[in-house]
């Protein structure tokens, strides 16, 4: 497949990594030191030009591309290129970045000429919103406009014994889900009834949002639903968050150091409490009882803030914290201190644009435990050898089916299931094999 | 040039207002007004009445505003700003009290034969004020009688917002004037240009205005109301639909009957809503606009709370049951709180408590862009949001709680000066109290202390009537002749929504 990248930036570089082995990539960025290291790791085409100039784009081959991915961080840029590439690359496929939410309502509603707009604010909120919904999580994808949850739990000690420490055949796994891979240190496997889960492993569980949540209670009894959610931030990612989360019926403090800025958020967000704070003042911390939130997010322009406030909020009490990662030595960072969960924003918008590159039956595709494994969506073709056969029958190569879609309704199968043409099966796998994946189903 | 040139230049005292282009607009206005005194003329020639005090005041208004427009153009030295246009609001609604007056001086009416008095009497007109210094109504010419009532319903919706709506062409921009007539925040947005706004604010106030003088000619014809005469008909319905409170009779509409109070009551209610939120719901059938309105449905709430705190009264007191005590309690506190100053009962006798309750509802006011005076619903809307705010931040001072009407956000500046606005109504009404007391110490008439509030709230309010000698039955007239002066000016400021008067007393309005 001959593809477009537009942006050289961290959400285009995470692109490249992803798909430079399978496909044909000519990379436009107008900075040459972001397009070297990226033309000296990977065999691609760069270009140093304008995206937003028509000729780059013919030059980049636009003409016989397949996908046109306009990822810089400038929504005018990206509009311009797509526009561009409408006429310019017939036959791609345009995904297009945008920080504007108006611009996504705009594309939803059929108004903006593009196959696929995201924006990374809105995919970050989701993430944050996801994994504050499931505390013990990692990280959680969804599938099959969210009847299928794919979660990375994190196994704590003092967990319910009815998971943990015995072979999974007898352990009392929630209805409706089904551990697709167990993480001991960096080695991975795909269980079978005689393995054990142990204290300190993460697992990778798909299943229904109820079991999702049967998970979360069981690897973290007594934890309740979320109520209250302080986020750190009020910029554009911090707003798409609180918003993200109210709509959910969380009540949110929202904490923004600038008052201008502070007083857009509050008539932006009616249903949501806005402090013109620093948020690394402990008197104010104390006076706002910012311990007793049930998790905090931290949204901030610059991470060794939110590192410092992270810490801060947890030395006063706060048990969750959600950090966002801007560059990516600080999940280490956050993560070696203590952050529950890092969230970074232009791998999630990367996550998703990657998944237009699969095979146009891929419907969605995530990737988890940083790039090592992917989660795909499959529509199973009838020449399939895996059609007719019962689950238990299939062979283990290194893939696992964790659901099937048919009519629409999600199904999480047992080992006497037989899989039809026409499925869609939403298969956990390494990277490596992806193209393997595709291939035979 | 000379070192001496540019010290002399500076050492000369200038205006920074073009004075003269005022002025001139301020005539143009005055003399387009005048033509309104061709309808008393007519009816005093239908009426047999003398018509040439009628023509008289239109032909001397018209010759001073003409004179004054063409010192406007000979001196003006560009076109009206922004500035300016507060004098000209201002001095405009000054000379057309004035000349509302004039017919009452030239007729040789006894009651109105004092200057102060027609004065008096003319600004209570336009301001829709309603206080009267005539003790019998009755026995006034019908023109004269119609005279007072239409000059109510021409103030109503604003002389100016009317000009703006048929001259031709006025030079100002005229939205900032327009506000200080007709504030709020909704009655902009009627149409692009404010010459439609205000065609169409005119349209519908005449339209409704028509719709009252037939139900009542009906109710008055069909032997529902005997007492109703056509020509009280048009002359009640004339002060009602600007909220005014002039009446045909002496005991104001005490005569008539239940069926024609309950009409003038709608009405009342009618006239206090917001008439582009009117125009929406009526011409554009969009009743939604209105139901979700804030406003809207504070004052509802406000007009059911005040008639229900009456109605407990009065009916506990024994003084009205059954349907004359709900009519009575709601139509005098409809009758208030819209600064009509309508009444069916001398409700000046009636229990302490509900003659507070009366006082109080004049504070509160109509909808914003009614012809209503006072504070106003929104401004207490937001006033009461202030406080709660106010609260709130005193628990998390660093809270950034936006101040919303109807869901939108409303701006600091604006909230700043709805606080202003109130400080600075409550504080004319403590001033004019106090000088109608003092005046009182001095003079002939007898007034107490309640009665010098009333007085004072009842003309900064655009109410109309007070308590005691002044109070729904009585008249002004034992007021001494600077009470009055301090009662219209009361009225005057009350009206424009004290600033764009209040501005004109300060020195950095006239410097550069």
């Amino acid at each position: 497949m001959k593809i477009v990248v537009v942006g050289a930036g961290q959400v285009g570089s995470t692109i490249v990594e992803a798909l430079h082995g399978e496909h044909d990539l000519s990379v436009i960025d107008t900075v040459r030191d972001r397009l070297e290291p990226l033309a000296y790791r990977y065999d691609i085409r760069t270009i140093e030009a304008n995206g937003a100039s028509r000729r780059a784009i013919q030059q980049a081959g636009a003409r016989e591309a397949d996908l046109f991915i306009a990822c810089t961080s400038r929504d005018e840029v990206n509009l311009v290129a797509c526009s561009f590439a409408r006429v310019e690359a017939p036959r791609a496929t345009i995904v297009i970045r945008t920080s504007n939410v108006e611009y996504i309502d705009l594309w939803r509603e059929g108004r903006l000429d593009v196959d696929f707009a995201l924006s990374s604010e809105l995919e970050t909120a989701h993430a944050v919103a996801r994994s504050i919904g499931m505390p013990a999580a990692r990280q959680t994808d969804s599938f099959a406009d969210g009847q299928v949850q794919i979660v990375e739990l994190e196994i704590p000690a003092g967990a319910d014994v009815t998971v943990v420490g015995r072979p999974l055949r007898e352990a009392g796994i929630p209805d409706d889900s089904r551990v697709l891979a167990i993480i001991r240190e960096s080695s991975m496997t795909l269980p079978g009834g005689d393995d054990v889960i142990s204290e300190g492993d993460r697992i990778v569980v798909i299943g229904s949002p109820r079991a999702a949540r049967a998970w979360g209670s069981l690897l973290a009894p007594g934890e309740r639903a979320v109520e209250d959610v302080v986020v750190f931030g009020g910029g554009q990612v911090g707003t798409a968050i609180a918003r993200t989360l109210s709509e959910q019926g969380i009540g949110v403090r929202v904490i923004e150091p600038v008052l201008e800025r502070a007083r857009e958020v509050a008539e932006q967000l009616p249903g949501c409490r806005i402090y013109n704070a620093t948020g690394i003042d402990p008197d104010f911390l104390e006076r706002e009882r910012i311990g007793l939130a049930h998790a905090a997010v931290f949204a901030m322009r610059e991470d060794a803030k939110n590192h410092y406030a992270a810490t801060l909020a947890r030395v006063h009490g706060v048990r969750f914290t959600i950090a966002v990662v801007h560059d990516t030595i600080s999940t280490e960072v956050y993560e070696l201190s203590g952050v529950d969960v890092t969230i970074n924003p232009r791998a999630v918008t990367a996550d998703e644009i990657v998944r237009f590159a699969h095979d146009p039956r891929t419907q969605q595709v995530a990737m988890l435990e940083g790039n090592r494994f992917e989660v795909l969506d499959i529509t199973t073709k009838p020449e399939s050898e895996y059609v007719g056969l019962r689950f238990r029958e299939m062979p283990i190569r290194g893939a696992l089916i964790g659901a099937i879609v048919r009519d629409g309704k999600a199904l999480f199968p047992h080992s006497e299931e037989i899989l039809q043409a026409g499925d869609r099966v939403i298969v956990f796998t390494e990277r490596a094999l992806v193209a393997d994946v595709e291939k035979v189903l | 040039m000379s070192p001496y040139a540019s010290a002399r230049i500076a050492g000369r005292a200038r205006l920074g207002i073009d004075l003269a282009g005022a002025l001139g607009l301020t005539g143009m206005l005055l003399a387009y007004l005048s033509l309104s005194s061709l309808v008393p003329s007519a009816v005093a020639v239908g009426y047999g009445e003398p018509f040439w005090p009628f023509l008289a005041a239109g032909a001397i208004a018209g010759g001073v505003g003409l004179g004054l427009a063409r010192l406007g153009r000979r001196r003006s030295t560009g076109p009206i700003g922004f500035r300016e246009g507060y004098l000209v609001v201002s001095l405009t609604w000054l000379l057309a009290a004035a000349y509302a007056g004039l017919p009452y001086l030239l007729s040789g009416e006894p009651q109105l034969s004092r200057p102060v008095d027609a004065f008096f009497e003319g600004m209570s007109g336009f301001t829709t004020t309603g206080a009267t210094v005539v003790t019998d109504v009755e026995s006034l010419d019908r023109s004269i009688l119609l005279w007072r009532q239409l000059s109510q319903w021409l103030g109503g919706m604003g002389i100016i917002v009317l000009a703006l709506a048929v001259l031709p062409r006025l030079r100002i921009g005229g939205r900032q004037m327009f506000e200080s007539e007709l504030p709020g925040p909704e009655v902009n947005q009627l149409a692009e240009r404010i010459r439609d706004v205000a065609r169409r604010l005119w349209l519908l106030y005449i339209g409704l205005t028509l719709v009252l003088i037939g139900a009542l000619i009906v109710v008055g014809q069909s032997g529902l109301d005997e007492t109703l005469s056509p020509f009280d008909a048009v002359g009640n319905a004339l002060s009602t639909m600007p909220l005014g409170g002039f009446a045909t009779e002496n005991r104001s509409l005490e005569g008539f009957a239940p069926v024609t109070q309950w009409i003038v009551a709608a009405f009342m209610v009618l006239a206090g809503l917001n008439f582009a939120l009117l125009y929406r719901a009526l011409v554009r059938r969009d009743l939604r606009a209105l139901r979700r309105d804030e406003e809207a449905r504070l004052y509802a709430t406000l007009l059911l709370l005040g008639s229900i705190l009456v109605f407990v009264e009065i009916f506990d007191a024994g003084l009205f049951s059954g349907e004359a005590a709900v009519r009575q309690a709601f139509f005098q506190a409809t009758s208030l709180m819209t600064g009509t100053g309508f009444a069916i009962t001398d409700y000046a006798n009636w229990p302490a408590l509900s003659v507070m309750a009366m006082i109080g509802l004049m504070f509160v006011g109509a909808s914003a862009g009614s012809p209503s005076g006072s504070v106003k619903i929104v401004r207490h809307l937001l006033v009461g949001r202030l406080l709660r705010r106010e609260l709130r931040q005193t628990i998390h001072p660093e809270l950034v709680v936006p101040i919303r009407l109807n869901g939108q956000p409303v701006d600091e500046r604006t909230l700043r000066a709805v606080l202003a606005f109130v400080v600075m109504y409550v504080g004319i009404f403590v001033v004019g109290a106090g000088l109608l007391a003092i005046h009182a110490r001095f003079g002939t008439v007898e007034l107490g202390i309640t009665e010098a509030i009333a007085a004072s709230a009842g003309t900064l309010g655009n109410v109309g009537p007070g308590l005691g000698v002044a109070g729904p039955m009585g008249s002004y007239a034992p007021f001494d002749a600077s009470s009055k002066l301090v009662m219209a000016l009361l009225m005057w400021i009350g009206r424009l929504e004290l600033l764009p008067v209040l501005v004109l007393l300060t020195r950095n309005y006239w410097r550069v």
